[in-house]
């Protein structure tokens, strides 16, 4: 489009801009503001932006165990481990950041370290501090997000390559059906899996969740990765498998290296879906709950305390969203608009 | 790529969509013919079309599948114009650009039900909008069914118009210059332009934003159970919403099977001529 010249007209953009952001980020940092609250002032008649005591009280209450009983009051034992905790955290981000700038270390190492850092962590933390029940379905929700993104991405990968060079019209068969099946309501599979769950004593385990995940994610996952895979020029492979290198040799030495991007892509969405599913967990779990499911048990309480409680909830889970934007971002406008940009 | 390593590289993917997608279908269709309920899990008793009929003369149906056409209707184009002039916006300017569209992305990006907590948070006795209402309209904001409608439905534009924003701004990325210049010449002005050469070079965009909108706001089902607070004084129900309670509160399996056959059906009917075209287009495309 034609850009707008004018100064006071450019202003003018900029502030609805900024009006629009605010209206979109609002209700996040509102529940910032009330996660560092006290109950009386969470819900006092007049809300204060300024001027209350900040508190760690309600991330404490969700997240510790106090000698087998719920967080009561500021106990200072647990400063260190916290002190330590976010020590860690800013050492990651600053590794990544010194890293991202020098490439002294390979990105995949980096990944590793970091990954290698936070399970390590996540498995310390009990034996030095009483966790609660969040603590679990913090848990839950890692293992099932994790799994799902490795399982769907593999077999994605290879399914989404195989779509994007054969030309014959079970290709097309298959990916329109997926489509189709992409539009299906979840609870049509979450029902019978439901069913099929109590029988086969399945229900409430993390493999039905992951399982379930894997395929309602499917046909989302294939056809991301096709459109990847097809702008990688076939010139490429044909070199490699001339040279005498087999279809999966060639798959996995030339073609993934190229299309990396596409599949970080990819698995940012995939995590993203696994990690936000709530339906299938509230159908499927019965005490090993993620923790969007367990947020929904916030939802009804017209309790005071509950509000400053779920409000600290909300900010815990989407603190590792919020990462995913900051970090990620170019490769999330990248996905949403790779699907539109292609039809 | 011929056709037997095509079947070796696409089976493991075919083959979890098989057992984890088809199987629990056809099973939702046996289920949907049968009386289930959570004492007789085991031992199912063939019914044969009595859940459809009970389910197509209950009120209820009918209004949870009028809320959910509503909410179809006002979310999807809601989300179509407000994405195209925020794009627009957003295409306008140099700098900050990626903040923008960071904190726009925000809502979308965030788990859904801890979005609508949040949203729903503004809107409660000491909340941020609950505050500014009552001080600057004098309008206390109490929950009834109409308020709590009011909050899905914007709840719906908040939450899926940064889908809409970041593609068309993709779309206007790609906008052929020689165009846009030739119509300058022309004397086209803005509007004019606008609609007749940015609206059509969109137009895939829009009418995949239009298939996505219409998928995702027909099974819209978190917001609605998060904005009703599981209270039935609400009168709110989705479509997906009233499966869930035929399963969970009413405790009918095999009727709640047969609702969401009902709900496939629909989709289906609406999704066949865009799933034809999509056909179309991605033949041409090979």
């Amino acid at each position: 489009m034609d850009k707008i010249t004018n100064r006071y007209g450019r202003i003018l953009i900029h502030l609805a801009l900024v009006g629009i952001s605010v209206f979109a980020v609002l209700p996040f940092l509102w529940s910032v503001l009330n996660s560092i609250k006290f109950p009386v002032e969470a819900n006092a008649v007049v809300p204060r932006l300024w001027g209350f005591d900040p508190t760690a009280f309600n991330f404490a209450k969700l997240w510790l165990f106090v000698r087998g009983t719920a967080y009561q009051g500021p106990v200072d034992e647990f400063r260190p481990v916290g002190i330590a905790f976010l020590v860690v955290i800013f050492a990651l981000i600053a590794l990544y950041r010194i890293n991202k700038r020098k490439e002294r270390i390979s990105e995949r190492t980096v990944g590793a370290i970091i990954s290698a850092v936070i399970v390590l962590m996540l498995l310390l933390v009990p034996r030095f501090v009483d966790v609660s029940k969040f603590y679990g379905y913090l848990i839950n929700s890692i293992i099932i997000t994790v799994a799902t993104l490795v399982v769907s991405i593999s077999i994605g990968c290879l399914g989404g390559y195989a779509l994007a060079r054969y030309s014959g019209a079970l290709g097309m068969v298959i990916l329109i059906a997926a489509l189709g099946f992409r539009a299906l309501p979840r609870i049509a599979f979450g029902l019978p899996f439901y069913y099929m769950g109590q029988i086969l004593g399945l229900y409430d385990t993390h493999l039905l969740m992951i399982l379930v995940l894997v395929a309602v994610n499917q046909p989302f996952t294939i056809w991301m990765l096709r459109g990847f895979f097809m702008d990688i020029p076939t010139a490429l492979e044909e070199a490699a498998m001339i040279d005498g290198a087999n279809r999966l040799t060639t798959f996995w030495k030339v073609i993934i290296p190229i299309t990396w991007p596409g599949i970080i892509t990819t698995s940012l969405f995939t995590l993203l879906l696994a990690y936000n599913e709530f339906l299938l967990g509230r159908l499927l779990l019965q005490s090993n709950w993620t923790l969007p499911v367990a947020i929904a048990s916030y939802t009804s309480g017209e309790d005071a305390a509950y509000r400053t409680i779920a409000a600290a909830a909300s900010v815990s889970i989407s603190i590792p969203v919020i990462f995913v934007i900051i970090f990620f971002q170019k490769y999330l406008v990248r996905g949403l608009s790779a699907g539109a940009v292609k039809g | 790529m011929k056709r037997n390593v095509f079947l070796a590289f696409i089976s493991p993917s075919v083959i979890v969509m098989t057992i984890m997608m088809v199987v629990p279908l056809v099973t939702a269709i046996l289920l949907s013919f049968n009386y289930i309920t959570y004492s007789n899990l085991n031992e199912p008793s063939f019914v044969g079309l009595r859940n459809y009929r009970e389910i197509l003369s209950d009120p209820a149906f009918w209004k949870s599948f009028r809320f959910t056409v509503v909410f179809i209707l006002v979310t999807v184009p809601a989300e179509l114009v407000l994405g195209f002039l925020i794009a627009l916006l957003i295409d306008q300017i140099r700098y900050g650009r990626g903040i923008y569209i960071a904190a726009i992305l925000i809502p979308f990006i965030i788990t859904p039900v801890v979005g609508t907590l949040m949203y729903r948070s503004m809107f409660d006795r000491g909340g941020l909008y609950y505050h500014l209402l009552e001080r600057w309209f004098g309008y206390e904001f109490l929950l009834t069914t109409g308020t709590v409608r009011f909050l899905i439905l914007s709840h719906g534009i908040w939450y899926v118009t940064p889908f809409a924003v970041v593609s068309l701004f993709a779309g206007l990325q790609t906008l052929p210059q020689q165009t846009m210049e030739a119509a300058t010449m022309d004397g086209a002005g803005v509007l004019r332009k606008i609609w007749s050469v940015v609206i059509p070079h969109l137009r895939t965009i829009i009418v995949f934003i239009l298939l996505i909108g219409i998928m995702d706001s027909y099974r819209v089902f978190d917001s609605v159970l998060v904005m009703s607070r599981s209270n039935p004084v609400f009168d709110v129900d989705t479509m997906m919403y009233y499966t869930f309670k035929v399963a969970t509160s009413v405790q009918r399996l095999g009727m709640a099977n047969a609702v969401s056959v009902i709900t496939v059906i629909g989709i289906l009917v609406v999704l066949i001529p865009f799933l034809v075209v999509t056909y179309r287009q991605q033949k041409e495309v090979r």
